[in-house]
């Protein structure tokens, strides 16, 4: 018996999360074009809303704006294709059926995505602020670091909390899966403010659409980078409180989720349900 | 035998290509569409586009700067255009990609007797169709919301009715390049369709004037009639009061610009499609399957 078939409780759940995080990670060195296109295409995106700007005759500061959206932009792609979806895609190499019989079961290959997911986005996240930084002469001033880092840190957490959710209701779906992804694109980019402050839609508007981790978050981070200028939705220390409770709260539902939508996958099907 | 012969015309004939042009675009519309109900399935058409008009109307507020609704109708026209675009030219691309790798037919329909191009046109038609609904919305929204100068009594219809058959010509083109490319590559097929588009969407001048891009951009989107087409279509739609990316050229002239820019890269795309689908063919790879 192998090392790995003898791994038992939290050991197991360790072992399988970081298994699923291996091929993310190790692949996205071993297969570089994915590099380019997860980086150079999200950063041609954020030039052409910084040209936005530029054509409006905007302060500098707007150019930050664009390129912190940009940045934040590849993490919700992430949780939407790589989380939500992938489940729709392990149904058509037909993974899923083997992540369904595995003892470990669901939660660590889950926890493996999304630590996985997060570390490749990371990298590609950072590239896109340095390259547009550099490009752009943009320059930050961050004035409380670890205050920024734990809103960072909790707001991620939140996210792909969010993202084994949508991959449990996801669940069901065969192509509905990739158009649902597709539909969460521009409507969310400007819910959550990617590009502009998110007060602009309104305080109560931008209240609802808090419910997606990435509006706090953006909006307190971005006070904490233009904190004379930045026109904040809340204080920043409340935006962090309500962070820590959104990630709880879709922790919860994402377990309550996930056991509910498995059940009536296998009941009706769909799990092995290619198109 | 006649009745057979009658079914299926003579291969080649214009008839023939007709026929398969209608058949790939009714393929297309039930792939596009029948995954869900028409109402969902009209919500995902418009509200990709209306998100994307939304951003930049807020982003146009928080600024606050001058320049009056021109900006706003500049923005309106191009985000009510650019669905055709990602419709049309992606859609192309995903049509051959998923055909090879997804649904694994590609093979099928390459040894039936039909033209793969008038296939992959009518696919094309019919991605394009999807956006139809996204651009009305679009306008009807820019014009009743926003308050975007967009008049019937100053619309010039057969000015933007030549420049948008011209348009869908270029974009069927650009797609049938892309899918050259496609035939060609394996693993980054899935997201190549997409970085064009991301790369299109910077230089052609989709949601700001080209005015502003560094000199060699500016050059580079001078030569893709994407950008004359949408500078074609404000000012078809918006009339003078509007934000010029090719502010130094009379309406006439980019018309001109943009017919002969489409049939310089309608003629490039079916040379390049038909070198493509050889070299693919000789290599081997025309319904190799890559996903993983």
């Amino acid at each position: 018996m192998s090392d790995i078939a003898r791994a038992r409780g939290i050991r197991r759940v360790v072992r399988a999360t970081l298994g699923r995080a291996y091929p993310r990670i190790i692949g996205a060195n071993r297969e570089r074009s994915w590099l380019f296109y997860d980086t150079i295409l999200p950063l041609l995106g954020t030039i052409a809303f910084v040209y936005v700007y530029k054509a409006l005759g905007a302060p500098d500061r707007f150019v930050g704006y664009v390129i912190m959206g940009g940045a934040t932009m590849a993490f919700w792609m992430n949780v939407m294709w790589n989380m939500a979806a992938q489940f729709y895609w392990d149904k058509q190499g037909g993974n899923l059926e083997l992540y369904m019989v595995l003892p470990c079961g669901i939660v660590p290959i889950l926890l493996g995505m999304s630590f996985g997911g997060f570390v490749g986005t990371l990298v590609r996240a950072v590239a896109i602020i340095v390259i547009g930084s550099v490009l752009f002469h943009v320059t930050y001033t961050i004035t409380q670091l670890p205050l920024f880092l734990l809103i960072f840190g909790v707001g991620i957490i939140a996210l792909y909390g969010l993202g084994v959710t949508f991959a449990s209701v996801f669940l069901m779906w065969g192509r509905e899966a990739w158009h649902m992804a597709e539909l969460f694109m521009e409507p969310v980019f400007l819910a959550s403010g990617f590009y502009f402050p998110v007060r602009a839609l309104g305080f109560w508007v931008g209240m609802g659409t808090s419910i997606i981790p990435l509006t706090l978050a953006l909006d307190a981070m971005r006070q904490l980078l233009f904190p004379e200028s930045h026109p904040a939705l809340l204080p920043v220390r409340v935006e962090l409180t309500a962070l820590v409770g959104l990630a709880v709260l879709f922790i919860f539902v994402a377990r309550l989720s996930l056991r509910k939508m498995e059940y009536l996958a296998r009941r009706e099907g769909r799990l092995s349900l290619r198109f | 035998m006649a009745t057979q012969a009658a079914a299926f015309p003579r291969n080649g004939g214009l008839r023939h290509w007709w026929r398969v042009v209608r058949v790939g675009y009714w393929l297309g519309w039930q792939i596009e569409s029948n995954w869900t109900d028409p109402l969902l399935f009209f919500i995902y058409s418009i509200a990709r586009p209306l998100g994307g008009v939304l951003i930049l109307v807020f982003m146009y507020h928080v600024v606050a700067r001058a320049g009056g609704t021109a900006m706003l109708g500049f923005f309106v026209v191009g985000a009510a255009c650019w669905p055709f675009v990602v419709r049309g030219m992606m859609g192309t691309a995903y049509s051959l990609i998923s055909d090879r790798e997804h649904w694994k037919t590609l093979r099928y329909v390459y040894i039936s007797p039909i033209s793969l191009r008038a296939y992959l046109v009518g696919r094309a038609l019919a991605q394009a169709t999807s956006a139809v609904a996204a651009a009305a919305v679009t306008l009807v929204f820019g014009r009743w919301v926003l308050g975007v100068p967009m008049h019937l009594a100053t619309i010039n219809a057969p000015y933007t009715a030549a420049a948008f058959a011209l348009g869908i010509a270029a974009v069927i083109a650009l797609g049938l390049l892309v899918v050259s490319a496609a035939f060609l590559i394996s693993s980054e097929a899935w997201r190549m369709p997409e970085g064009v588009g991301a790369a299109l969407y910077l230089v052609c001048g989709a949601i700001f004037p080209v005015t502003v891009l560094p000199p060699i951009l500016q050059a580079l989107s001078r030569a893709i009639p994407l950008t004359w087409w949408l500078e074609a279509m404000r000012r078809g739609l918006l009339g003078p009061a509007v934000v010029r990316s090719l502010p130094h050229l009379a309406d006439g002239q980019v018309l001109m610009g943009l017919a002969l820019l489409t049939v310089l890269w309608v003629t490039a795309a079916l040379a390049v499609f038909t070198l493509a689908e050889r070299r693919a063919r000789q290599l081997g790879i025309l319904d190799r399957e890559t996903m993983y």
